[in-house]
């Protein structure tokens, strides 16, 4: 095999620098917040065995669930992106009554949703009845 | 006789690739293996517009504040000004649906010079007439649902982006003023439609 030559070598070590230099720079947001400890709506949160915001480098932060102005308890998830590049994805929420079954309606569907790099998202749904206790969200990665 | 073995092998591949094709299969409406239109309102888009109008009235509760319990509506114009053709009763049936199901809200089908049903209109025209009360069934609704859908184009070169945006509006029909109204932007960007999302 040939060896490169002055010039190619010379490229070669410009381009490395310069390529980690451009990656190093890509921009991404900033997440600013005052606040210290979880929010006094947070609950607990559960992520199940198909993990796929971590499989999508995005974390789940925090998951909050109040009562609305109108009624019906509505939920708050804090998805983190810690990468450098946008990441994609669609959820899904469904609702439960106090007795763990699924209340219909043509609000569950999948949304498509993105994290800038470096930045937060909050995912947001409201119950569809006010007999609604719990939810469920699913998350696909994008394809 | 010689473009006999040829046209048989043309066919024969046209078979082949035929036979290589997707075949159909059924697949969850709106959902994440459905075809995505850059420069059309796909279904997913009116599935998502529904869901976040529907979350935004919910949470807002102006519903539950109306003087009849449930709040009566009556749909008015909501005009599609984008290219794409789109029953708007996609958009809407899906809210009628959870609103009147779930009991927040009952839809007057029967009021106004453009009803939705004209033949429950006239039936209850003969039976005011009948009975002889020219109220009957002439409650006035509390709420109207408008709304427009729109749509903003930006291209460069032969990467599109498509901007529609829905809009709908509740006006309390005693007071002639808005009471509720939620924007649900949704932008595509690409050069051909795919599939998923």
């Amino acid at each position: 095999m040939r060896n490169p030559s002055s010039a190619t070598r010379a490229a070669i070590s410009l381009a490395l620098p310069i390529a980690f230099l451009a990656l190093g720079c890509t921009p991404a947001v900033n997440v600013t917040t005052t606040r210290q400890t979880p929010s006094a709506a947070s609950v607990p949160f559960r992520t199940d065995v198909n993990d796929a915001l971590g499989k999508a480098q995005l974390r789940l932060v925090e998951v909050r669930v109040d009562r609305s102005p109108g009624g019906p308890l509505r939920a708050q998830v804090d998805v983190s992106n810690e990468t450098s590049r946008v990441k994609r994805f669609s959820y899904k929420f469904g609702w439960f009554d106090a007795a763990g079954v699924l209340i219909y309606s043509t609000q569950s569907t999948w949304i498509p949703a993105s994290v800038p790099p470096g930045g937060m998202e909050t995912i947001r749904s409201v119950a569809p009845t006010d007999a609604a206790a719990d939810f469920r969200m699913q998350v696909l990665r994008s394809q | 006789m010689k473009m006999l073995p040829a046209t048989s092998v043309v066919l024969a591949s046209l078979a082949f690739l035929g036979a290589c094709g997707s075949p159909p299969r059924y697949i969850e409406p709106g959902g994440t293996e459905s075809v995505v239109s850059v420069g059309e309102v796909d279904i997913q888009d009116i599935k998502n517009a529904a869901s976040k109008m529907l979350d935004s009235l919910l949470e807002t509760g102006v519903l539950g504040r109306a003087k009849n319990q449930p709040a009566q509506l009556v749909i008015g114009e909501i005009k599609n000004d984008t290219s794409s053709q789109f029953d708007l009763g996609e958009l809407t049936y899906r809210m009628r649906e959870h609103l009147v199901n779930s009991g927040k809200a009952q839809v007057l089908t029967t009021w106004g010079s453009n009803p939705e049903d004209k033949i429950a209109q006239e039936e209850l025209k003969s039976r005011s007439f009948r009975e002889n009360n020219p109220s009957l069934g002439a409650g006035k609704p509390d709420y109207s649902l408008t709304g427009k859908i729109t749509r903003i184009k930006r291209q460069v070169d032969r990467t599109h982006q498509m901007t529609y945006t829905f809009r709908l509006t509740l006006t309390d029909l005693s007071k002639s003023v808005e009471v509720w109204t939620k924007i649900v932007d949704m932008t595509k960007l690409g050069t051909k439609p795919g599939i998923g999302f």
